[in-house]
């Protein structure tokens, strides 16, 4: 990790002065969402096309391997968190068409592009709510699983997005986070982080014209705990039976846990 | 649920083709006050959620709710 900033001061106990990183920048705790939110206003268009650089198309088939371990079944209630432009909504319906669907999202624009995709992919019986995955909209144990597929690192405080699952989720509901992760194989995360760190943030400016935000993207994966870090999370969240599947090597990282 | 197929004429109503979309008022049965948690009830003249304990109203647009605490709109 030679492009790793110094490390960041610890957040202060509580209060005003709590901080947390944007990328590699540390700012207030208060600024966070509203710097994501234009990250993604900025993007949404393109958001496609930005996942498919930053993971080299893999992503399809990350999002495929999520909804396969989430096997949806009919009338299964499903919270999408972070889940704008539709893709596993999407997934989801395809596979089973008599689920129940909310996907919420920070951001008003990525919400409009996936009911639009929706509409013209003919796929109804989508609810779209702009929410914040830190204070959900939406009574205790009143959905049968939670998704977040490429959305978590982005919440400002992740734990307080998984005490908001385990809240909203019924007695044997399911978690399921799909994320970037940490490369297992050395070699293999120089490369990645060369490729990251230079590319990606080239290929940003110069198809979206925008720089910074992408190198914002590739930060904040960086910054975001590794796999064993990020399960001690869910299971201080309250998940029990918590595991967690490498996808490609652990360039992506598919994290589980059932509210027993 | 097997309402999901569009069959349902009330949202079939409820999601005009084009234009503006109506609040589908069936999504309160979902939603509460994320402040709260308690319930909401929709203002169709200023398409607004209003959550009464949180003396909060939460704005609809497109008919999309807009849940956030920052877009709220403090009640007297």
């Amino acid at each position: 990790m030679t492009n790793a900033p110094p490390p960041a001061s610890g957040p202060a106990p509580s209060g005003e002065g709590r901080v947390t990183h944007f990328g590699f920048e540390t700012i207030p705790e208060g600024d966070k969402a509203s710097r994501v939110r234009g990250v993604f206003e900025r993007v949404a268009a393109r958001y496609d096309l930005m996942n498919d650089l930053m993971s080299g198309g893999l992503h399809r088939l990350w999002k495929d391997a999520m909804v396969d371990w989430l096997a949806p079944r009919d009338g299964m209630r499903l919270l999408d968190v972070a889940g704008g432009t539709g893709d596993i909504a999407f997934r989801v319906k395809r596979r089973a068409p008599g689920a129940s669907v909310t996907v919420l999202d920070l951001t008003e624009p990525m919400l409009l592009e996936g009911r639009r995709r929706a509409e013209a992919r003919g796929i109804a019986g989508l609810s779209w709510v702009v929410g914040d995955a830190m204070a959900l909209p939406f009574a205790d144990a009143s959905f049968d699983a939670w998704t977040i597929a490429f959305g978590i690192r982005n919440v400002t405080r992740p734990e307080a997005a998984l005490a908001e699952a385990f809240r909203v989720l019924r007695r044997g509901g399911r978690l399921l986070v799909l994320e970037f992760s940490h490369v297992a194989p050395p070699l293999l995360e120089r490369a990645y982080d060369l490729y990251s760190f230079n590319v990606i943030p080239a290929l940003g400016g110069a198809v979206a014209g925008d720089r910074d935000s992408y190198r914002y993207l590739v930060e904040s994966i960086r910054r975001f705990p590794d796999q064993e870090a990020f399960a001690d999370l869910v299971r201080q969240a309250g998940f029990e039976r918590v595991g967690w599947r490498n996808l490609t090597f652990g360039v992506a990282a598919l994290h589980s846990g059932w509210k027993i | 649920m097997t309402d999901w197929d569009g069959d349902d004429p009330a949202a079939e109503a409820a999601e005009p083709a084009g234009g503006s979309r109506a609040f589908d008022p069936r999504m309160l049965e979902a939603l509460v006050c994320p402040q709260t948690h308690g319930p909401l009830t929709f203002d169709p003249a200023r398409q607004e959620l209003v959550s009464r304990a949180a003396h909060l109203a939460f704005p609809v647009r497109d008919g999309i709710p807009i849940m956030l605490l920052s877009e709220a709109r403090a009640l007297d």
